[in-house]
């Protein structure tokens, strides 16, 4: 293993000329360049670490320059995943990899970044059906790693089906696949016998969207497919994979420093394939555990670091599990682990494979995160491969904060009343009955991302003096797009259920599902209360037109004109009429005060007769 | 972080004791009428409507008006009870209440405090319990359903009901003031010898 001292010292290499600037002649324009061992051309789609992200952004060049000062600049022309727009618009996904074109004008379009933000290629295949498009064939659009027909305007924020003359400048025939792409590039020659492998490599800077990992029996449809399709990214990975497999032999190391070099050779060889053999093999060996996360122990030759451990394996068997591997000393590279899903995305943390160990310590905050989150599935046992999805069963599984990130959050969040009607004409919304009414949406919000990994939000109803005191509702939407349709499904129901459910249901019926299952499988939040799931109907803020108990007298209404007609507020006078229609009001309240009392009191007698019989707490 | 949290949570809590629940609010009412309204009592520091998603439409209107200090809203809630007040329209009485934390919409977290949750199998004995419990808590639920309404019923009925009595003491009254006016009743007095008058002391008759 070579170890590659401290900061990055790619290698970089200009390739083919431009021209220079009209201003400033100084400042260079490339056509091509070669970095950390790839190649890139102008148009490339490329993978962008942004400082402090976790997950790198999708982009396409289209500017390469040297400035006067010896900067590396690119400019990015951004590609954008459908949960970054899904916050403002409903998406619904013709392929589950697509991603959308940044066109338009305004925030968002594109970007000057540093070139050494650039954490490898990616194969974007635009499968519009343009006839300037060179249609791509069947194997293409399997074997890409996105694709994409659509664009988002980000001025006027729609989703655009056409694709105009130029984007951001450039030409369309740029955008459209360029006529000798469309063939996996010779890096991706990948075959990995074991199935079961878990995935890792390959998948490695490939985000997977379509599902989560979570069953083993899973995976291997997953992996075959995989296997096939080219690696995109980042070859460091490549080599990960084999020296994982020998360092894996190795019994891990506690020490997580800062510099995680899990991924030994980053180095330059491209087309080289690790052979998952050697690594299954071994990983199979290996316990399960994600001791496997010593490895972000592992020392990189490469200088790369990875903040998480690079679980390779052991992700699939770990429930909704991203892995991502975050660069600490080399804050621009990144090499991303991600072998499962890329779930739902709004979680962009990192996150390290569950570890019962706990033995990372990766200093960066988001590893609190990701500790919090290994406990929580820390009773998942890994290493129970019959029982895809959820382990059921004594453990209760500690509710912990949902993690925050929520990259899509460019055109801030609808406030609640419009998306609650949103998410209701799309199916969206789930009430959730019999909470403890103690509890803040917040607190929801997290239970709900625990249990089904769904993001949502959540928002407790509010009592009124009419709400049961025994359990709380609380109203939530879950932003569920269709592609992670699937991957909920397939989490959060037994192997028999929903494999084949069609990935692209719409989100009614999927929450209809989370619905039914909730009738399969309860889930029960401390106090033991099983959660009760319905789609509600609610009824939206609308001002009632009548009242009950205000009476106008019509004469007198007429009389005195509409200014006057709304009488002051007062407390009215023991001799007058009023005092004593009020008398009478107060007369009903009071009978009905008891009437809600005894109601909810014989209820309360009910639940804690039926509580009693709760075997576990 | 978490003393942060806890000192978020006292605040809240104390926030909690200030607020004064309203119910039985008119849909006319809006938050200037409820601040002037509650102004005589005390200062108002914010007034929130709470919104109704799933109870019937025809609920009245509540809100949480929070006062500056816990007295004031003390005073608010005792003065309320005992006497009948009214806003944006009589009869009905607006109903105040101590607030409850679970009538904001936007509570923090309680701090310390760990939610734990597992799915249930089918197969676990507590399955069957929890089912049950399920099933009890919809049948709760249809049960204050049914009770809300019944609820409604009974308000809109006794709001007709004092509505027909107003309108047949309007009446009569207006009849009175009519007759009194266009020199009816003057006439049938001096008809029947009887005197007429504001200050009418005893009739004689003669």
């Amino acid at each position: 293993m070579v170890e590659v001292d401290g900061i990055e010292n790619l290698e970089f290499k200009w390739g083919k000329k431009r021209g220079t600037g009209g201003t400033n002649t100084k400042v260079q324009f490339y056509e091509s360049f070669t970095y950390d061992g790839l190649d890139y051309t102008l148009y490339d789609n490329v993978y962008l670490h942004k400082e402090g992200e976790p997950l790198p952004y999708l982009g396409k060049l289209i500017k390469i320059w040297e400035t006067a000062s010896r900067l590396k600049k690119v400019k990015v022309l951004w590609f954008f995943q459908p949960s970054e727009i899904s916050n403002y618009l409903f998406v619904e996904l013709a392929h589950p990899n697509e991603v959308f074109l940044a066109s338009g004008e305004g925030v968002g379009l594109a970007n000057i970044n540093p070139l050494e933000a650039i954490a490898g290629k990616c194969n974007v295949v635009c499968i519009s059906k343009d006839d300037r498009n060179p249609q791509p064939s069947d194997e293409d659009i399997q074997m890409a790693d996105y694709v994409f027909y659509r664009t988002f305007d980000v001025g006027q924020r729609i989703i655009l089906d056409k694709i105009d003359g130029k984007i951001a400048g450039i030409d369309v025939k740029f955008i459209f696949n360029q006529s000798g792409s469309l063939k996996p590039c010779s890096i991706h020659n990948f075959s990995v016998d074991e199935p079961a492998s878990e995935n890792a490599i390959e998948t490695n800077g490939r985000v997977v969207m379509s599902k989560l990992n979570s069953s083993e029996n899973q995976i291997p449809e997953d992996d075959r497919q995989v296997e096939q399709k080219p690696v995109v990214a980042e070859n460091g990975f490549n080599h990960k994979a084999e020296e994982n497999s020998d360092v894996k032999a190795s019994s891990v190391k506690p020490n997580l420093s800062l510099q995680q070099e899990v991924v030994p050779g980053v180095v330059s060889e491209s087309g080289e394939l690790a052979k998952t053999n050697d690594r299954s093999g071994d990983r199979t060996g290996l316990s399960l555990k994600i001791k496997a996360n010593a490895d972000s122990k592992l020392k990189n030759p490469s200088g790369e670091e990875i903040g998480c451990v690079n679980q390779v394996k052991s992700e699939e068997k770990l429930k909704s599990v991203k892995d991502t591997v975050e660069l600490d000393e080399r804050p621009h590279k990144k090499a991303k682990l991600d072998n499962s899903v890329k779930v739902y995305s709004d979680k962009e943390t990192t996150k390290c494979a569950t570890e019962p160990c706990g033995t990372a310590k990766i200093p960066s905050k988001k590893l609190k995160i990701d500790d919090k989150f290994k406990k929580s599935t820390n009773c998942k046992s890994p290493a129970v491969p019959s029982n895809d999805g959820i382990k059921t069963g004594d453990k209760a599984m500690e509710v912990t904060r949902r993690p925050d990130s929520d990259r899509s959050k460019w055109f801030g969040e609808l406030p609640w009343e419009e998306s609650l009607q949103d998410a209701h004409e799309f199916g969206k919304l789930v009430l959730f009955q019999n909470l403890d009414p103690a509890y803040s949406s917040a607190e929801v919000e997290d239970i709900v991302w625990n249990a089904f990994s769904e993001t949502c939000r959540a928002k407790m109803v509010q009592q009124t003096a009419y709400s049961s005191p025994h359990f709380g509702i609380n109203l939530s939407q879950d932003k569920l797009l269709l592609y992670s349709s699937q991957g909920k499904l397939q989490r959060m129901l037994l192997k028999n259920w929903m494999r084949d459910a069609c990935c692209y249901q719409i989100g009614a019926s999927i929450v209809k599902l989370c619905c039914d299952l909730l009738e399969l499988m309860l889930v029960r939040v401390c106090c033991i209360k099983p959660l009760v799931a319905s789609i509600p109907n609610p009824c939206f803020s609308r001002k009632q037109s009548m009242f009950a108990g205000h009476l106008i007298v019509d004469k007198l209404k007429s009389q005195r004109e509409m200014k006057e007609a709304v009488s002051t507020s007062h407390s009215s006078q023991p001799n007058t009429v009023e005092y004593d229609m009020a008398m009478e009001w107060f007369l009903m309240t009071e009978r009905s005060n008891q009437f809600w009392k005894k109601l909810y009191e014989q209820q309360g007698k009910e639940l804690k007769k039926l509580r009693v019989n709760f075997k576990s707490k | 972080m978490e003393s942060g949290k806890q000192n978020e949570y006292a605040a809240f809590e104390e926030k909690v004791r200030r607020t004064v629940y309203l119910d039985n609010l008119s849909p006319n009412v809006t938050e200037s009428i409820v601040r002037t309204a509650l102004d005589q009592y005390g200062t108002v520091k914010s007034v929130e409507f709470i919104p109704n998603y799933l109870e019937p439409r025809n609920m009245p209107q509540c809100a949480l008006v929070e006062m500056e200090k816990g007295k004031q809203a003390k005073v608010v809630i005792s003065t309320l009870s005992e006497f009948p007040f009214m806003m944006s329209g009589m009869p009905r009485p607006v109903r105040a209440r101590a607030a409850v934390a679970e009538m904001f919409g936007d509570r923090p977290r309680k701090p310390g405090r760990q939610i734990r949750i597992c799915w249930l199998d089918t197969a676990d004995p507590d399955f069957e319990v929890a089912s049950k419990l399920k099933q009890l808590v919809k049948r709760h639920a249809t049960e204050t359903a049914v009770m809300l309404k019944h609820q409604l019923e009974k308000e809109e009925k006794l709001a007709k009901q004092q509505g027909e009595t107003l309108k047949a003491n309007y009446k009569k009254y207006e009849m009175i003031d009519s007759l009194m006016a266009d020199g009816a009743a003057r006439r049938l007095a001096r008809c029947y010898n009887l005197r007429v008058s504001d200050d009418s002391g005893p009739s004689t008759f003669h």
